[in-house]
Protein backbone atom coordinates (compact mmCIF):
# COMPACT_ATOMS: atom_id res chain seq x y z
CA UNK A 1 0.00 0.00 0.00
CA UNK A 2 1.01 3.78 -1.28
CA UNK A 3 -1.26 6.93 -1.05
CA UNK A 4 -3.68 4.88 1.11
CA UNK A 5 -1.19 5.16 4.45
CA UNK A 6 -1.35 9.40 3.50
CA UNK A 7 -5.45 8.94 3.02
CA UNK A 8 -5.45 7.17 6.49
CA UNK A 9 -3.19 9.89 7.97
CA UNK A 10 -6.30 12.05 6.45
CA UNK A 11 -8.05 10.47 8.29
CA UNK A 12 -6.68 10.57 11.41
CA UNK A 13 -6.51 13.83 11.10
CA UNK A 14 -10.02 14.09 10.98
CA UNK A 15 -10.36 12.38 14.05
CA UNK A 16 -8.29 13.80 16.31
CA UNK A 17 -7.53 17.26 14.12
CA UNK A 18 -5.53 18.61 17.58
CA UNK A 19 -2.85 16.18 16.31
CA UNK A 20 -0.57 18.10 13.74
CA UNK A 21 -0.92 17.12 10.38
CA UNK A 22 2.68 17.05 9.41
CA UNK A 23 3.12 14.45 12.53
CA UNK A 24 0.61 11.59 11.20
CA UNK A 25 1.83 12.05 7.41
CA UNK A 26 5.30 11.68 8.01
CA UNK A 27 3.71 9.22 11.18
CA UNK A 28 2.40 7.12 8.75
CA UNK A 29 4.95 6.35 6.63
CA UNK A 30 7.78 5.69 9.08
CA UNK A 31 8.19 2.22 8.42
CA UNK A 32 8.82 2.64 4.77
CA UNK A 33 11.04 5.26 5.30
CA UNK A 34 13.38 3.46 7.67
CA UNK A 35 12.72 0.58 4.99
CA UNK A 36 14.31 2.82 2.47
CA UNK A 37 17.24 3.55 4.70
CA UNK A 38 17.82 -0.09 6.10
CA UNK A 39 17.34 -1.68 1.95
CA UNK A 40 20.13 1.42 0.76
CA UNK A 41 22.52 0.24 4.24
CA UNK A 42 22.16 -3.58 3.47
CA UNK A 43 20.41 -4.54 6.56
CA UNK A 44 16.74 -5.40 4.70
CA UNK A 45 16.21 -7.11 1.55
CA UNK A 46 14.22 -6.61 -1.64
CA UNK A 47 14.02 -8.19 -5.05
CA UNK A 48 12.83 -6.23 -8.09
CA UNK A 49 10.23 -8.84 -9.85
CA UNK A 50 8.79 -7.32 -13.05
CA UNK A 51 5.41 -8.93 -13.79
CA UNK A 52 4.44 -10.56 -10.64
CA UNK A 53 2.33 -8.15 -8.30
CA UNK A 54 2.77 -5.89 -7.09
CA UNK A 55 6.40 -5.66 -8.42
CA UNK A 56 8.79 -6.45 -6.18
CA UNK A 57 9.54 -9.40 -3.30
CA UNK A 58 10.19 -8.20 0.07
CA UNK A 59 12.75 -10.92 0.96
CA UNK A 60 13.68 -9.03 4.60
CA UNK A 61 12.27 -6.06 6.30
CA UNK A 62 12.10 -7.52 10.08
CA UNK A 63 13.64 -4.59 11.35
CA UNK A 64 10.90 -2.14 9.36
CA UNK A 65 7.87 -3.78 9.21
CA UNK A 66 7.74 -6.66 11.74
CA UNK A 67 4.61 -6.63 13.97
CA UNK A 68 6.95 -6.72 17.15
CA UNK A 69 9.51 -3.44 15.64
CA UNK A 70 6.03 -1.64 14.27
CA UNK A 71 4.64 -1.35 18.05
CA UNK A 72 8.55 -0.56 18.87
CA UNK A 73 8.74 1.77 16.01
CA UNK A 74 5.29 3.57 17.28
CA UNK A 75 5.81 3.77 21.06
CA UNK A 76 9.03 5.93 19.56
CA UNK A 77 7.60 7.97 17.66
CA UNK A 78 4.95 8.62 20.32
CA UNK A 79 7.67 9.58 22.41
CA UNK A 80 8.91 12.38 20.49
CA UNK A 81 5.51 13.91 20.95
CA UNK A 82 4.73 13.45 24.69
CA UNK A 83 6.70 16.28 26.22
CA UNK A 84 5.11 19.16 23.91
CA UNK A 85 1.79 17.95 22.88
CA UNK A 86 0.37 15.54 25.53
CA UNK A 87 -0.47 11.87 26.17
CA UNK A 88 -3.08 11.85 23.80
CA UNK A 89 -1.17 13.71 20.61
CA UNK A 90 1.51 11.29 21.02
CA UNK A 91 -1.12 8.41 21.56
CA UNK A 92 -2.51 9.47 17.76
CA UNK A 93 0.90 10.08 16.64
CA UNK A 94 1.54 6.59 17.53
CA UNK A 95 -1.23 4.76 16.02
CA UNK A 96 -0.49 6.59 12.91
CA UNK A 97 2.82 4.59 12.97
CA UNK A 98 1.22 1.39 13.40
CA UNK A 99 -1.42 1.58 11.22
CA UNK A 100 1.17 1.68 8.49
CA UNK A 101 1.50 -2.11 9.92
CA UNK A 102 -2.37 -2.81 9.71
CA UNK A 103 -3.00 -1.35 6.13
CA UNK A 104 0.04 -3.52 4.96
CA UNK A 105 -1.35 -6.71 6.81
CA UNK A 106 -3.92 -6.57 4.10
CA UNK A 107 -1.72 -6.58 1.19
CA UNK A 108 1.59 -8.36 1.80
CA UNK A 109 1.56 -11.56 0.72
CA UNK A 110 2.72 -12.82 4.27
CA UNK A 111 6.53 -11.42 4.50
CA UNK A 112 5.50 -9.77 7.62
CA UNK A 113 7.45 -11.40 10.60
CA UNK A 114 6.08 -11.48 14.00
CA UNK A 115 9.42 -9.98 15.47
CA UNK A 116 12.83 -10.09 14.11
CA UNK A 117 14.28 -13.38 12.54
CA UNK A 118 10.87 -14.63 13.76
CA UNK A 119 10.13 -17.35 11.38
CA UNK A 120 6.25 -16.96 11.84
CA UNK A 121 4.89 -14.91 8.91
CA UNK A 122 1.51 -12.82 8.26
CA UNK A 123 -0.18 -10.80 5.72
CA UNK A 124 -3.71 -11.65 3.68
CA UNK A 125 -1.70 -11.55 0.57
CA UNK A 126 -4.59 -8.48 -1.69
CA UNK A 127 -1.28 -8.05 -3.41
CA UNK A 128 -1.01 -11.17 -4.93
CA UNK A 129 -4.21 -12.74 -4.83
CA UNK A 130 -5.60 -9.36 -7.19
CA UNK A 131 -2.77 -8.71 -8.99
CA UNK A 132 -4.98 -5.25 -10.28
CA UNK A 133 -7.93 -5.66 -8.06
CA UNK A 134 -5.55 -4.56 -5.41
CA UNK A 135 -5.48 -1.02 -6.46
CA UNK A 136 -9.44 -0.53 -6.88
CA UNK A 137 -9.67 -2.32 -3.31
CA UNK A 138 -6.60 0.33 -2.08
CA UNK A 139 -8.64 3.37 -3.92
CA UNK A 140 -11.89 2.52 -2.44
CA UNK A 141 -10.14 2.75 1.14
CA UNK A 142 -8.42 6.24 0.13
CA UNK A 143 -12.15 7.24 -1.12
CA UNK A 144 -13.62 6.29 2.07
CA UNK A 145 -11.26 7.98 4.10
CA UNK A 146 -11.33 10.95 1.85
CA UNK A 147 -14.68 11.40 2.51
CA UNK A 148 -14.47 11.01 6.19
CA UNK A 149 -11.94 13.80 5.86
CA UNK A 150 -13.64 16.35 3.89
CA UNK A 151 -17.44 16.04 5.70
CA UNK A 152 -15.19 16.48 9.19
CA UNK A 153 -13.15 19.49 7.59
CA UNK A 154 -16.62 20.83 6.41
CA UNK A 155 -18.01 21.00 9.69
CA UNK A 156 -14.64 22.24 11.63
CA UNK A 157 -13.44 24.37 9.32
CA UNK A 158 -10.03 23.79 11.36
CA UNK A 159 -8.10 22.21 8.96
CA UNK A 160 -8.80 20.89 5.27
CA UNK A 161 -8.51 24.46 4.40
CA UNK A 162 -7.39 23.53 0.38
CA UNK A 163 -9.03 19.60 1.54
CA UNK A 164 -10.18 18.89 -2.22
CA UNK A 165 -6.52 19.69 -3.57
CA UNK A 166 -4.91 17.52 -0.36
CA UNK A 167 -7.52 14.51 -1.51
CA UNK A 168 -6.80 15.14 -5.16
CA UNK A 169 -2.73 14.84 -4.83
CA UNK A 170 -3.29 11.30 -2.82
CA UNK A 171 -5.39 10.46 -5.88
CA UNK A 172 -2.77 11.43 -8.31
CA UNK A 173 0.03 9.55 -6.05
CA UNK A 174 -2.27 6.57 -6.45
CA UNK A 175 -2.73 6.59 -10.03
CA UNK A 176 1.21 7.12 -10.30
CA UNK A 177 1.46 3.65 -8.60
CA UNK A 178 -1.36 1.60 -10.50
CA UNK A 179 -0.17 -1.82 -11.92
CA UNK A 180 -0.79 -0.02 -15.38
CA UNK A 181 1.47 3.32 -14.97
CA UNK A 182 4.32 2.39 -11.88
CA UNK A 183 7.38 0.91 -14.07
CA UNK A 184 7.51 -1.08 -10.46
CA UNK A 185 4.96 -3.71 -12.01
CA UNK B 1 26.32 -5.02 -9.10
CA UNK B 2 23.31 -4.28 -11.21
CA UNK B 3 20.86 -5.91 -8.38
CA UNK B 4 22.94 -3.52 -5.65
CA UNK B 5 22.35 -1.22 -8.05
CA UNK B 6 18.63 -1.39 -8.42
CA UNK B 7 17.78 -2.16 -4.70
CA UNK B 8 19.22 1.04 -4.28
CA UNK B 9 17.59 3.33 -6.51
CA UNK B 10 14.36 0.94 -4.79
CA UNK B 11 15.31 2.10 -1.21
CA UNK B 12 15.76 5.75 -2.49
CA UNK B 13 12.83 5.95 -4.59
CA UNK B 14 10.60 4.69 -1.08
CA UNK B 15 12.27 6.93 1.17
CA UNK B 16 11.55 9.98 -0.95
CA UNK B 17 7.87 8.56 -2.04
CA UNK B 18 6.78 8.80 1.90
CA UNK B 19 8.77 12.47 2.41
CA UNK B 20 8.28 14.33 -0.60
CA UNK B 21 4.38 14.41 -0.21
CA UNK B 22 4.01 15.57 3.71
CA UNK B 23 4.92 19.06 3.02
CA UNK B 24 2.55 19.51 0.51
CA UNK B 25 -0.01 17.37 1.71
CA UNK B 26 0.31 19.53 5.18
CA UNK B 27 0.27 23.20 3.50
CA UNK B 28 -2.98 21.92 1.86
CA UNK B 29 -4.43 21.17 4.75
CA UNK B 30 -3.69 24.32 7.02
CA UNK B 31 -7.38 25.97 7.22
CA UNK B 32 -8.25 29.05 5.29
CA UNK B 33 -6.42 32.16 6.59
CA UNK B 34 -4.39 30.12 8.94
CA UNK B 35 -1.08 31.02 9.06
Amino acid sequence: MYAGHFAAGLALKAKEPNTPTWALLLGVGVLDLLFGILLVAGIERATITPGIAPGFSLDFIDWSHSLLMSLAWAALYAAFFVRKRGLAVAAVCGFAVFSHFLLDFLMHPGDLALWPYSNAHIGLGIWRLFPTGWWVFELAFIVLCSAYYLARAKTLKTFGGRGFLAVGVVVLLHVTNSPWLSPAH
Amino acid sequence: MLRRMTTTAFGILCFLSFIVPVPLLAWLDKPKGGR
